[in-house]
């Protein structure tokens, strides 16, 4: 019979306290988790809570349990928002939240309530040392987002011809650059745009050719403006030649 | 310090602790809503604990004060007696209210406890119903302070309606209204179904129905002046309702006022009411909305459909001069709005991208009523989702700017199933392994974090199964993916099998594992929705390919025992399919398919003289069948045979087509009659090579699908036996004809449908075409009743009595019985 079980069936609390925190130390989190499970509640109010709490919780987000170690840790904080690990509880319970997220093309509910979390702990520690990997987190879980809306707006691309229906994306890439003005895929956003917009105008009926000609113009404007180097640029090009030529043929009806 | 006193089984550090109040923490005094004591107080009310607390300052000595916590514990719950009903009902009494040992004992808890059970006894019919609460405190407790608890349930006795009478009624009969009375039945004991009782908010209801019944029939001003139940001393209570009908009413002029966008005229073909016409509050409110139906025909929905969210239609009675009221439809229409962003919450399994693109509702698009709901119930059509708890959102709607955002918000429910089953069934014990992911995404299955516990989400079918006995094995995979290429909606499928056949042996019974039968398949297929002539066609292609291989094995299907025969062949199918609006009983449209399945025209170019061949087998059999010779030479004669057919049959040469068509319509109310007529042909290119004794077709029966190892179909037609109407080897063509008129049962509910049937059908199967007579059929009627249920899929049972005589008799084969599991004919 090991140390591990005789402390497991142990009556006395302290002895699995002390075993608890032997484990705890040399990394074994698993085993020092069944420890704690037993005694937490025994430990409520007594002077060593605080250390246990502590241990408790950091093991948890040890072994990836972060659903239990961001709620240990945000009790933690608030039993003891004086004591000197509440900024480490504090970040790692944010941090707890960065973990939960599915992938970006499932429902982003926790990427919202991650990023709100760990917001609020830049705004409570805003000297912390764990400042820079929170804002690299926030600016992960931003771009979670992002990619997300650009794929939706993407796939409309990709179904405009089944569905007929080249504004969707026109107006999806719309949002996408009003709702992201620093995106990673700005420049693909505005390519596929101008693609939408360039095939709806030649696919056009002939009563709004003309200004959907027009329009595609503006985005092509745009799109060179802002990317000058882009590797779509080529293609671009071509379709403004295009674009141009029909809208010579409209000034020289008008 | 801190000091805690009162009646508390709580240690004074827990108390402290939880308080969150500490030595040497600044307090502000006088205390204010933002002070520690006053947010110590509030964590302690809020645990639900104490009955009272008190915080006090004890002494101050400087600028240092020394608290006092007073408090007093609630009581604790030790034990619940009841008294009324039976015991087998304690258990869920406890559990309802949860009365459990050790919760703290409120006035509160004991309130909702009481009203709880009396209006659930109310509701089942004891008007009478009385519960009261008593609690006694436990003395013997030591630490805490403890109490019990007594139920008194007087359920009193179930009253039943005797009797309702309705004072002030002349215009209409008082059957009529007691019609429109849904919830409170007069005693009747024909009825089973609807019991007679009486519930306060039922009845009410019914109130409303009853001046809705009058509204319908022109009388507007109807109303109920007074109601009152009187208890009889038989047990029972009587209902009177007070009537006040007032005049009847009808139609003056009608005038739209406000329409724009649509004509006075066509608006009028909506409403369908005029001049002159009874007044029917009702269906005016139904025919400008109605709100029973979100698709409904109406006028709401006219401009809900077109982009007008934000119209609103009024009707006005603008004089109601000698009972005829003239009326004014203001229509305010207001400017068409347009979506702005769509999106999605909720899906937590499903990919984005297998939602959006079933989304009729587009960035930029029109705003239509009947995208949404069609949306909606294309989403739960897909199966990832509960089609009852799909719901659109519509956010930040701004009439201004025309737009709107919606939010579809989906309920993810699991769409996995897996079937483990063993019994005994052929000889011996079977068992089956299946599993079907109905959700899965194979572009996840190198991932190890995509397993929890499968990779799921991209919309893709995968089905496993293994079905093993003594004498067969069955191994067979399949998977599908909707939208292959993710452009368009065009379904790419593709399955493998294995099965292996051992031969019995009688003189061990015991399969004899050295003579066996296998069969390889594999089949590709590709569907594809048309958009043109419309999109309720899809056309299909599939490639298939069998390898049947022998060893040994001697079946009534080959005339060699050792050797191979492979089968691939090209399916083509077009298919038309509109019937709506429930696939487990349409009430309209048809559906229609031709399929045509080819192999390759080998003897065209493998130089092998069918003609010579065939000659040969001819007079080989006459050697086999000729008793008079010996044996060895007709064993001989036997042998070529085999060798002949085995050149046959290498690779099966064949053509097959097949049309089916059957038609949907309603009769009278939910009855509908479907007619259904189907053909099917099988032939060869090289007559001298013959046709395949494989891809057969057999008439007669239930239809249903048969193990089968040749890729026989089964043709149903009930009222004899199954495939008793097709020769040994099966028909080369068949046709066959057939009405049914059905009766739904029950549609609405949940947990099952059922419908009943009546049948007349007649078909026939042909060994060739010279045979084939389109009038020599086999003919037969009978009835029968259908039960569908979500779990076990269609279950049915039908009675057919045949007219003619099976073949080879001389008799009307007469009455027999069919059972239908998961087909419909």
């Amino acid at each position: 019979c090991s140390e591990f079980q005789k402390a497991i069936k142990s009556e006395d609390i302290a002895v699995k306290f002390k075993m608890g925190t032997d484990l705890y130390e040399s990394g074994k989190y698993r085993k020092a988790l069944r420890l704690f499970d037993q005694i937490v509640p025994k430990y409520r109010g007594k002077p060593q809570a605080q250390k246990l709490m502590y241990m408790n919780a950091k093991a948890h987000y040890e072994v990836g349990d972060y659903y239990t170690s961001n709620y240990h840790m945000e009790r933690f904080v608030n039993s003891y928002p004086e004591s000197e690990k509440a900024e480490e509880m504090a970040f790692l319970a944010a941090k707890s939240y960065y973990h939960l997220p599915p992938v970006y093309s499932k429902e982003q509910k926790e990427t919202v309530e991650a990023i709100e979390k760990i917001q609020s702990f830049i705004n409570a520690y805003p000297n912390s040392e764990f400042l820079a990997e929170a804002n690299k987190m926030v600016k992960e879980l931003d771009f979670k987002l992002e990619r997300k809306a650009y794929e939706i707006a993407k796939q409309y691309h990709t179904l405009g011809p089944h569905n007929r229906d080249y504004e969707a994306a026109i107006k999806a890439f719309d949002n996408f650059i009003l709702d992201f003005p620093g995106a990673t895929h700005k420049e693909k956003a505005m390519f596929y745009r101008l693609d939408s917009a360039y095939k709806l105008a030649v696919n056009s009926v002939e009563s709004k050719k003309e200004e959907r000609v027009r329009n595609a113009i503006e985005y092509y404007d745009s799109f060179k403006s802002r990317f000058a180097e882009s590797e779509f640029l080529e293609e671009a090009n071509k379709m403004n030649a295009e674009l141009i030529e029909l809208q010579r043929q409209y000034e020289n009806k008008g | 310090d801190i000091i805690v006193t009162g009646s508390t089984s709580f240690g004074a550090e827990t108390v402290i602790t939880y308080s969150g109040l500490r030595k040497g923490q600044e307090i502000t005094v006088p205390r204010t809503s933002q002070s520690k004591i006053a947010e110590a107080v509030k964590k302690l009310w809020n645990s639900d604990l104490f009955s009272s607390i008190n915080i006090y300052i004890s002494s101050i000595e400087g600028n240092v004060a020394n608290l006092e916590i007073h408090l007093q514990d609630l009581p604790e719950l030790k034990d619940v007696k009841i008294e009324g009903v039976k015991k087998s009902k304690f258990d869920d009494i406890i559990k309802d209210n949860k009365l459990s040992p050790g919760v703290k004992v409120t006035e509160n808890l004991i309130k909702t406890t009481e009203n709880y059970l009396e209006s659930t006894y109310q509701k089942k019919g004891f008007l009478k119903a009385n519960v009261t609460i008593t609690t006694s405190e436990v003395t013997d407790s030591i630490d805490k302070q403890r109490v019990n608890m007594k139920l008194n349930i007087d359920k009193g006795n179930k009253v039943k309606v005797k009797d309702i009478v309705f004072n002030g009624r002349e215009k209409l009969k008082a059957k009529k209204l007691k019609k429109a009375m849904k919830n409170t039945k007069k005693k009747n004991p024909i009825r089973i179904f609807k019991r007679s009782k009486y519930i306060e908010a039922d009845f009410n209801e019914d109130l409303v129905s009853i001046i809705d019944t009058y509204k319908e029939n022109g009388y507007r001003d109807a109303r109920i002046i007074s109601d009152s139940l009187i208890y009889n001393p038989d047990n029972t209570v009587s209902l009177v309702i007070n009537l006040e009908e007032g005049e009847k009413y009808t139609y003056g002029d009608i005038k739209f006022l406000g329409n724009t966008v649509y004509t006075d005229e066509l608006l009028n073909r909506i409403l369908r009411i005029n001049k002159g016409d009874t007044y029917n509050g009702v269906e005016l409110k139904k025919r400008i909305q109605d709100e029973t139906k979100p698709d409904g025909d109406d006028i709401a929905n006219l401009y809900q459909n077109s982009g007008y969210l934000f119209s609103s239609i009024t009707p006005v009675e603008t004089s109601a001069d000698g009972n005829v009221i003239d009326m004014e439809i203001r229509i305010i229409e207001g400017k068409p709005a347009y979506f702005n962003k769509i999106s999605v919450v909720g899906n937590d399994k499903t990919n984005d991208h297998v939602i959006y693109r079933e989304i009729r509702t587009r960035p930029g698009q029109r705003y239509s009523k009947a995208d949404v709901i069609r949306t909606i119930r294309e989403l739960g059509q897909l199966g990832f989702f509960d089609a009852q708890q799909i719901e659109p959102n519509f956010k930040n709607v701004n009439a201004n700017d025309g737009t709107l955002d919606m939010e579809y918000s989906v309920v993810e429910r699991g769409s996995s199933q897996i079937e483990l089953q063993g019994g005994y069934g052929g000889g011996g014990f079977i068992g089956t392994l299946g599993l079907s992911f109905n959700n899965f995404s194979i572009k996840d299955i190198f991932k190890k974090d995509a397993y929890k516990p499968i990779p799921m989400g991209d919309g893709q079918k995968l089905a496993l199964r293994l079905q093993a006995s003594r004498f067969y094995q069955t191994y067979s995979f399949s998977f599908s993916e909707p939208w292959f290429g993710g452009k368009k909606p065009v379904s790419f499928s593709t399955s493998l099998s294995h099965t292996k056949q051992f031969l019995y042996n009688p003189a061990t019974r015991n399969a004899d594992k050295d003579r066996r039968f296998n069969i390889t398949g594999l089949s590709v297929g590709l569907a594809k929705r048309l958009s043109v002539p419309d999109d309720y066609f899809v056309l299909s292609q599939a490639i298939s390919f069998q390898h049947y291989d022998l060893k040994n094995y001697n079946t009534g299907l080959f005339t060699f025992g050792n050797g191979s025969s492979n089968n691939l062949a090209y399916t083509i199918g077009l298919s038309r399919n509109n019937t709506n609006v429930d696939p487990i009983y349409p009430t309209g449209g048809s559906n229609f398919s031709v399929t045509a399945k080819l192999s390759l025209p080998y003897s065209v170019f493998n130089k092998v003289d069918y003609k010579a061949l065939k000659e040969e087998r001819a007079d080989q059999l006459e050697i086999q069948n000729n008793t008079t010779l010996s044996n060895s030479t007709r064993n001989d004669a036997a042998d070529r045979i085999s060798e002949i057919d085995q050149e046959r049959f290498k690779w099966l040469e064949f053509y097959k087509v097949k049309f089916n068509g059957e038609w949907y319509a309603r009769v009278i109310g939910d009855m509908v009659l479907r007619p259904k007529v189907e053909f099917g042909f099988l032939g060869a290119y090289n007559n001298d090579r013959g046709v395949i004794p494989f891809e057969r077709y057999f008439v007669g029966g239930d239809g249903m699908g048969t193990y089968s190892l040749d890729g026989r179909e089964a043709i149903s037609l009930r009222g004899y036996p199954n495939q008793s109407l097709s020769s040994q080897d099966g028909g080369t063509i068949y046709n066959k004809f057939s009405l049914e008129l059905r009766y739904p049962i029950t549609l609405k509910s949940q947990q099952a449908k059922i419908y009943a049937l009546a049948f007349l059908e007649a078909g026939a199967s042909y060994d060739n075409f010279r045979d084939y007579n389109p009038f020599a059929l086999k003919r037969s009627a009978g009835f029968g009743i259908r039960l569908f249920m979500p779990a076990f899929g269609l279950l049915g049972i039908d009675f057919g009595h045949g007219f003619d005589p099976l073949p080879g008799q001389a008799v009307k084969h007469g009455w027999e019985t069919h059972f239908i599991i998961g087909q419909q004919f």
